[in-house]
């Protein structure tokens, strides 16, 4: 029964974590910005969302709405005012990540001067589990958070396949030079992505803060989800980040039935470090040169 | 007031310490590691183990402390002969990760959270150093040696054989260079050095815990270097003078909440390496045109 528990809360925690996963994935993978910072939309959006629901007590749908909007505006901002001035004059990856990390920073900082740094948490109707048979407790929120999954990825899947905006967005990532032969802008291809990998964040962020919680500090775990998701399931794929992310999430969980809850994010990174030494690219990545 | 200059000038050297040896690795190898919080722990830990059951002299202690941390950070060469760049970085946060969870958990070695308490003042041939002047001399006396240790390594073929591999691994390979034996060989420099700061560090408090080796240090160290100006000998030093000022500067400002220093002090390094990467990648000390890939 334990085991069955287990499961379900890391399929529940695999879904949210396929989410974050993608959105890191999409960023890296077609503007090869290491952006440390989705952490931070990630943050963003839960706290907006908490302030707005939970404590100025207004509708759910006009919360969700305020942490699209928030989450977006960041990841736009941020392309616009750091990452597009240092790319005008150097591509390095470590200078990128070096302002993408002192944003997460400042971030971090920030929601903890404004909101305390304690633990938070949002209550909804649907966070209370019900016991569906003895010793088994199911919330409604895992339900919904695989739904979400299933269509976010499907819907992005759809974005990227099928519409046009989607097709540049496949082809920024393959070559920048001849997206712009064809008369599209990089610049604002790239724009669309950072609208786009935050997007992503916002529903896992909602479900996180009214499932398990949240703190200021919360960004960072989502960040380093993200990153060995990404790199587990392979840069520049987006199923391999899915699949991985949901793998880290069950992995998290199942590592109970043997581990004190302590060592739950170590095993996530011995599953990375292994990866990184052994098979860099990821189950569906393309070799990288190193 | 002499008390708080004294305290703030020792932690000044050993956090010098620390951005010299990760300059090392991260200036003049290209391995940016976002682990060096947890070299520095390793020495810590295995200074106070080492003066606890042993001996506190600073001849045993210490050089036993850098012997494990070398030995540990073949754990972070490993990775970096494999990859570079991001991939590096992940693998490093993995590492960093993993080390607090290791020093929070083996409580029999490292006391849990709590922490090692009662650790003996260090001894200098049988004297026990426990007056904070004498202290901040044997201090700055090992800020000063860590110093010329790396300026003389990077004068030397070995330094510019980094600067090589740096720029361009393949053009280095190809001219006969053994890539993989020095950067094992960086890595295990820099590391045993910087236990030295964890051993003095320990020494100097007498208390240590898993709360000074988090993420949050390894972040700041790099802070210290970048902004300081990555693969300058100065950079490092300025770097780390500047930010251990910074949280001091803060409490004079009687306006700001005092609750908040902590997080006023990050935001303030923050944006700094932010507006730092935007203008001028290359630090304060480093020429206006960032130099690396």
């Amino acid at each position: 029964m334990l085991l069955l528990q287990l499961l379900i809360n890391g399929l529940q925690v695999g879904a949210l974590y396929a989410l974050i996963a993608v959105g890191f994935s999409l960023v890296f993978g077609s503007t090869r910005v290491f952006h440390f910072a989705h952490g931070s939309a990630f943050t963003i959006a839960a706290y907006v969302f908490y302030y707005v629901f939970s404590v100025a007590q207004v509708h759910w749908t006009i919360a969700i709405l305020g942490a699209t909007a928030a989450a977006v505006l960041f990841g736009v901002m941020l392309d616009r005012f750091v990452y597009a001035p240092i790319q005008v004059h150097e591509g390095s990856f470590f200078t990128l990540f070096v302002a993408s990390f002192g944003t997460a920073i400042v971030v971090q900082n920030l929601i903890g001067v404004i909101f305390g740094r304690s633990f938070v948490s949002v209550t909804t109707p649907l966070s209370r589990s019900i016991e569906i048979s003895p010793g088994l407790f199911v919330s409604p929120l895992s339900g919904i958070a695989i739904v979400v999954a299933v269509l976010f990825f499907g819907g992005l899947q759809f974005f990227l396949m099928r519409t046009h905006v989607g097709m540049g967005l496949r082809a920024l990532s393959e070559n920048p030079e001849l997206v712009r032969a064809y008369g599209l802008s990089p610049r604002r291809l790239s724009t669309m992505v950072f609208a786009l990998g935050s997007l992503l964040v916002v529903p896992a962020a909602i479900l996180s803060a009214a499932s398990s919680g949240l703190s200021p500090a919360i960004g960072h775990h989502v960040m380093l989800i993200s990153l060995a998701a990404t790199i587990v399931g392979g840069v520049g794929s987006l199923r391999g980040a899915a699949c991985a992310g949901l793998l880290l999430g069950m992995a998290e969980n199942l590592a109970l039935v043997y581990f004190e809850p302590q060592w739950s994010e170590a095993v996530t990174f011995i599953v990375l470090f292994l990866f990184i030494l052994f098979r860099p690219s990821g189950f569906f990545g393309r070799a990288i040169a190193h | 007031m002499f008390a708080y200059i004294l305290n703030l000038a020792t932690l000044i050297c050993i956090n010098g310490v620390l951005a010299i040896t990760l300059n090392f690795i991260m200036g003049y190898a290209g391995i940016f590691s976002l682990a060096h919080a947890i070299f520095f722990g390793v020495g810590a830990y295995s200074a106070a183990y080492f003066a606890l059951h042993s001996s506190a002299s600073i001849f045993l202690a210490v050089p036993a402390a850098m012997l494990v941390a070398a030995v540990l950070s073949l754990v972070l060469a490993l990775p970096a002969l494999r990859v570079r760049g991001e991939y590096f970085v992940a693998a490093s946060l993995g590492l960093q990760v993993l080390g607090v969870t290791v020093f929070s958990e083996w409580k029999s070695i490292t006391g849990g959270l709590g922490g090692i308490i009662g650790i003996p003042p260090v001894e200098l041939f049988g004297h026990a150093v426990t007056d904070p002047v004498q202290f901040l001399l044997l201090a700055s006396g090992c800020l000063a040696l860590v110093i010329l240790i790396t300026n003389t390594l990077l004068r030397s073929s070995f330094g510019r054989n980094l600067k090589a591999i740096r720029d361009s691994e393949s053009a280095a390979h190809s001219f006969g260079k053994n890539v993989a034996a020095i950067k094992t060989l960086s890595v295990v420099i820099s590391s045993a050095l910087a236990a030295v700061a964890g051993a003095l560090y320990a020494f100097y408090l007498g208390f240590i815990n898993v709360e000074s080796f988090m993420l949050d240090t390894s972040t700041l160290l790099m802070a210290m270097v970048i902004i300081g100006g990555t693969g300058t000998l100065l950079g490092p030093i300025v770097g780390a003078v500047l930010l251990m000022l910074l949280p001091s500067l803060f409490s004079y400002m009687w306006f700001l909440p005092q609750t908040e220093i902590g997080s006023i002090q990050q935001i303030a390094y923050g944006t700094a390496m932010v507006l730092l990467m935007v203008f001028r990648p290359g630090g304060i000390v480093g020429s206006g045109k960032g130099d690396r890939r």
